[in-house]
């Protein structure tokens, strides 16, 4: 939407009224204005249809449009609208730009203008139709101001009941809308006017001249709760793994006809018809669709008076405060809610990325006073430039949040007197490298990695106090000891057990083949390994007899290294008397025979040599 | 204004998380199971670093990678 709202004005303006009369402007004439204020909720939306006629000469591309500066700093929106074509019906409206005018445009003392540019300048003598549609906040004053529990709210309204105008108006009606079946205290009676169900209408008034104003009062009742944000705090934070959570931090009020005497829940929940009629029951959010992770709380924990409704549209939040509101009284609370990250961030053609989300409050016509919209940007973000139909102030922050090394940036956008007509969405451009998401995962990956090297220190280093007691001798004594041992068993379990499969391998393929070559060569080799691994053996044998012990333990590796010793000269005899008796030609029973005393002392010293072992192991 | 944008998803499919978290956890716990046991059945002289350091970074890669799965899994989007 193209609207452009001005407000917050509420310096008082001084012009010269003799420039107006020499202006341009004055050619233009309004030949019927019909104005509809609806009154029924608490904020006061008005919709001007207009119809200029240029009775000049010159052709005229802008409008303007007039508010009592007591007025500006009441309006929250403004914008206009017109029809292209010719039938109004039938044509869909354009928005208008507007732009509030200062300086010489100003025509009048106490008011303030503001200039609505036409589709297309308005030739001489030609007519248009603009609508122009204005919202104020706290223009409706509770009168009384206090009420009881058991009281009606009466509310008072002043305004003009001449449309005012820049330009002179012919024929113009105004109508004010009540809520349904009201009850009308007063007012101000100027004739032609006619009160029918909930409306007012005065007019048609006749050839009323620029910037005229007549003072009319309503006073009636509006029970409508005046629910009042002083200060609602959303939180859009952005994760590019497929998730937006969007938290609301609000401070409700009740801004309407203060509360007084005491409060009966009695009476309140027994009549809810009588009593506490102007009070704030519920109320209505209205989320994005998909939205999931909903919750509603306070400072205390959840509230639970709360239901969801989901559809393909959206998602529907009704809640209630944790106690009923009446005039005046406060109440904090927070709603949350995740939604899809491929619903609101999209990437645009040249690259960069962006969010599109609902501007205001989610809550149906409510006033927020002061909106701060925080969006958080993932981490590695660049260069964020915000969108936003309607001037916001900007400005930056940093947030640290899961996994952050350097921050998060943080657009923040605050604005004023926010109503339902800027929930509208507005986009933040940003800059991001996907590489940047691996950030986090690798900073748990080096977590994880710096505790693994702590724990290898930590096995390294030596923490013990007294290095001189005899236990932790005796520990290092032991400690050196399994290492040497855990060497030469794995010189045994590895190497020579190794070359004795090969061997009885080779013996197997000799059976099966009678290819003696093969196996002498094989013979060969494997009695260079033993001899080489035998050569190892008695280093590490002599470096563990070397030092004095107290361990039990030599006796034993002396005898597993003989017993080893003699498995594997076992193991050659036999098989030099296998290779012998093939070349010999001898049948294999005769074979079997001969090595049959070999391949039981072998057995045995396998048998001895496991049980050695063995008993390393436990000591 | 905003026509043509793409829209932009999660770099691995959401619904992949419970697997991802599970399984990428599952070997980093085992990887990191065997590291311990090695640390505690060898003597300090006979360690060997390479060892350690190559076992440590596997598990600790496999359980970084799970537990940003876990994370998300649960809803914590980081």
């Amino acid at each position: 939407m193209e609207l452009r709202c001005a407000c917050s004005v509420a310096s008082a303006i001084l012009v010269l009224l003799s420039l107006a009369q020499t202006n341009a402007n004055a050619e233009l004439v309004v030949i019927k204005a019909d104005r509809k204020v609806d009154l029924s909720s608490h904020n006061v939306r008005s919709i001007t249809n207009l119809k200029v006629e240029n009775t000049g000469f010159d052709s005229v591309s802008e409008v303007l449009f007039a508010l009592p500066s007591s007025l500006a700093s009441n309006l929250a929106f403004i914008g206009a609208s017109a029809y292209e074509g010719k039938v109004k019906n039938r044509a869909t409206p354009v928005n208008l730009p507007v732009k509030l005018t200062k300086s010489e445009a100003i025509l009048s003392e106490g008011v303030v203008l503001f200039s609505i540019i036409l589709i297309k300048p308005l030739k001489a003598s030609e007519s248009t139709l603009v609508d122009v549609y204005t919202v104020f906040t706290h223009l409706l004053k509770p009168f009384p101001e206090e009420i009881t529990q058991s009281d009606v709210q009466l509310v008072l309204y002043y305004d003009s009941v001449y449309v005012l105008s820049p330009y002179p108006v012919k024929v113009q009606t105004t109508s004010f809308k009540l809520p349904s079946n009201p009850r009308i205290e007063s007012y101000t009676k100027v004739n032609p006017v006619k009160l029918a169900d909930a409306e007012i209408k005065y007019g048609p008034y006749e050839n009323i001249p620029a910037f005229s104003s007549l003072s009319v009062t309503v006073h009636y009742e509006n029970n409508q709760p005046f629910a009042v944000v002083e200060e609602l705090v959303r939180e859009i934070e952005i994760s590019n793994w497929g998730n937006i959570y969007v938290t609301e931090n609000y401070q409700l009020t009740h801004g309407g006809a203060k509360h007084k005497g005491g409060f009966s829940r009695l009476d309140f929940q027994a009549r809810p018809g009588i009593s506490g009629r102007a009070s704030l029951r519920g109320l209505q959010a209205r989320l994005p669709p998909r939205a999931h992770s909903v919750y509603y709380r306070d400072e205390i924990g959840n509230v639970s008076t709360s239901h969801l409704r989901l559809d393909k549209d959206k998602t529907e939040l009704l809640f209630e405060p944790r106690y009923p509101l009446l005039g005046g009284w406060h109440v904090t609370f927070t709603i949350g809610y995740g939604v899809p990250l491929q619903d609101f961030v999209f990437r645009a053609a040249d690259g960069k990325r962006y969010l599109r989300f609902p501007f205001g409050c989610p809550i149906q016509d409510v006033v927020v006073k002061k909106l701060v919209v925080k969006v958080v940007l993932p981490e590695g973000s660049k260069e964020p430039s915000v969108q936003v139909p309607f001037t916001v102030e900007e400005s930056n922050e940093v947030k640290y949040s899961y996994l952050d090394s350097v921050g998060r940036t943080v657009v923040v956008l605050t604005k004023k007197n926010v109503v339902q007509e800027h929930n509208v969405f507005f986009e933040i451009y940003f800059k991001f490298n996907p590489v940047a998401m691996l950030v986090e995962p690798l900073m748990l990956v080096t977590g994880f990695f710096l505790f693994f090297i702590a724990c290898v220190a930590y096995a390294r280093l030596d923490f013990s106090i007294s290095k001189s007691s005899a236990s932790y001798q005796a520990r290092i004594q032991r400690e050196e000891l399994i290492d040497a041992v855990q060497k030469l068993r794995i010189i045994f379990v590895f190497r020579r057990a190794n070359v004795s499969d090969k061997l009885e391998a080779s013996l197997k393929e000799l059976a099966r083949t009678g290819d003696i070559q093969g196996c002498k060569a094989a013979r060969k080799a494997a009695d260079a390994v033993l001899r080489e691994s035998t050569k190892d053996l008695n280093a590490k044998f002599q470096s563990l007899q070397c030092s004095p012990r107290p361990f039990n333990i030599v006796p034993k590796v002396e005898a597993l290294v003989a017993k080893e010793k003699e498995k594997q000269e076992k193991l050659q005899q036999k098989h030099t008397v296998v290779v012998e008796s093939f070349e010999r030609k001898l049948s294999s029973q005769e074979i079997d025979n001969r090595i049959a005393p070999y391949q039981q002392r072998i057995s045995v010293l396998k048998q001895e040599i496991d049980d050695l072992l063995q008993s390393l192991d436990d000591f | 204004m905003a026509d043509a944008g793409t829209a932009l998803y999660s770099p691995v499919p959401e619904g992949l998380y419970p697997f991802l978290s599970i399984s990428l956890l599952t070997v980093g716990l085992m990887v990191a199971a065997y590291f311990f046991i090695y640390e505690v059945t060898t003597s300090k002289f006979s360690r060997s670093l390479v060892h350690e350091l190559l076992t440590s970074g596997v598990a600790s890669l496999f359980l970084g990678f799970g537990s940003l799965f876990l994370l998300l899994w649960t809803g914590v989007y980081v």
